[in-house]
């Protein structure tokens, strides 16, 4: 088969960009895990565009962060569990009202918690979760713990036909292992493919967004833990993971 | 590699081993790059500094995410915050659409970003080396990339935004990646 590489470029270009959206987001995503590893050239290309979106910040005048922000930062250190610590539910529960969301739909419930120091963004996806479980056609997943998974570490995943976004919500999600992130994947005839960057619970609060994905075409949802630092190419069966039906 | 890339490695391990001081001189290197992007992007004060709290935790959380040989900690840090930023805005966007509210969120405080603001000599030279890049860009080129890195627009978007052909913009997108590309990798390799 003929590799277009002007037409790679084009997605390559965009994608370090942020700038792709449906069908070329996800097409950027198979060229990245089906041609990419394989390609010296474009290997290259993707690091050198890389390289220029990373020093495009340059572009934006320095600014002093409030004399507030490293201390907050030091705060939220200390907070940052060890990698394999079991998460605390206190640290969930005693959280800002206003960072708390309490979802029953379906028999289903889970508390969508948020530390203070990320309490608006985390609010913000929690509030989508929210509209997103009020759109036509959604349907909550239970993704279930796999193996030796804890578990009371189930993941709702909840998509909708109309906003071509997927979410992850868990409240007692284990670190992963060191230099480990778990990856999303989705599933269609056996056929897996790895969906957006790895994530990461906080405090064992897992909330996640991904967007540009049409969740229609795939029948199965698997999350894995990953070795961070290649983009992996198959699900790893070597570490916790969490599996559901979409159809 | 330069020196400034052999330090920001040097301190990259030294994070690694979980060693604060070394974290902490990352910061003061990067913070205000960090919070210049992230403000030009949101316009927003607090999620400015929710994305660079974020940035940096998730350095000291995963710094095995950087690895040294896909390029300078410079441009992954700084990308990492960049993403960060762009979802941040996003995010809002969407939550103003479907509530049809205003965000409940302070707005940027309208002060002009210092241009004196002290910091590393070499990201001075840096900053000045891309923006002579970005200025050797035909305007058209520029607007399109302004979008989409600083205003977070999707390539859809941005044609509709501009009333031009889908194509047009990538077009113009790719050109411009590959001409900036050009002007930097020069500095890259020396």
């Amino acid at each position: 088969m003929t590799v277009d590489h002007e037409r790679i470029d084009e997605l390559l270009a965009g994608y370090v960009l942020l700038s792709l959206s449906g069908d070329e987001a996800a097409e950027a995503d198979r060229i990245l895990v089906d041609h990419v590893p394989s390609c010296a050239t474009c290997r290259a290309t993707l690091s050198e565009f890389q390289a220029v979106s990373g020093d495009l910040a340059l572009a934006a005048p320095p600014v002093d962060p409030p004399e507030t922000l490293l201390p907050r930062l030091h705060h939220a250190m200390d907070e940052v569990p060890l990698a394999g610590r079991t998460p605390r539910r206190g640290a969930l529960i005693a959280v800002a009202a206003s960072a708390v969301a309490l979802v029953a739909m379906g028999g289903l419930s889970l508390v969508l918690g948020s530390r203070l120091s990320n309490a608006e963004t985390r609010t913000g996806t929690a509030l989508e979760i929210l509209s997103a479980m009020r759109s036509p056609g959604a349907s909550p997943v239970n993704v279930t713990p796999q193996d030796q998974t804890p578990p009371d570490s189930g993941i709702v995943e909840v998509s909708a036909p109309d906003i071509r976004t997927l979410y992850l919500a868990a409240e007692f999600c284990p670190e992963p292992a060191p230099g480990h992130g778990y990856q999303l994947w989705l599933g269609s005839d056996g056929q897996w493919t790895p969906v957006d960057k790895m994530f990461w619970p906080e405090d064992g609060v897992l909330l996640v967004e991904v967007e540009g994905v049409d969740v229609a075409r795939y029948d199965e949802i698997w999350i894995t833990e990953e070795a961070v630092g290649q983009p992996p190419t198959r699900p790893s069966t070597d570490g916790p993971s969490w599996f559901g039906s979409l159809t | 590699m330069d020196e400034d890339d052999r330090h920001d490695l040097e301190l990259h391990r030294l994070v690694s081993a979980r060693e604060r001081p070394a974290f902490d001189e990352l910061y003061r290197r990067y913070g205000r790059s960090a919070y210049g992007v992230a403000l030009r992007v949101t316009s927003q004060d607090l999620i400015a500094q929710e994305v660079v709290q974020d940035a940096f935790l998730a350095l000291w959380r995963a710094p095995e995410a950087f690895d040294p040989a896909r390029g300078a900690f410079r441009s992954f840090f700084l990308s990492l915050v960049h993403h960060r930023a762009v979802d941040a805005v996003r995010r809002e966007e969407r939550l103003r659409r479907r509530t049809e509210r205003a965000a409940n969120l302070e707005p940027a405080t309208g002060e002009d970003p210092a241009e004196d603001v002290v910091e590393d000599a070499y990201l001075r030279v840096r900053r000045k080396e891309v923006r002579a890049a970005l200025a050797t860009l035909p305007p058209a080129q520029q607007q399109v990339l302004e979008m989409a890195y600083f205003e977070g627009k999707t390539q859809v978007r941005i044609a509709e935004e501009l009333g031009i052909p889908i194509g047009t913009v990538k077009t113009r997108t790719l050109a411009a990646m590959r001409k900036l590309r050009e002007a930097l990798r020069e500095e890259w390799e020396s």
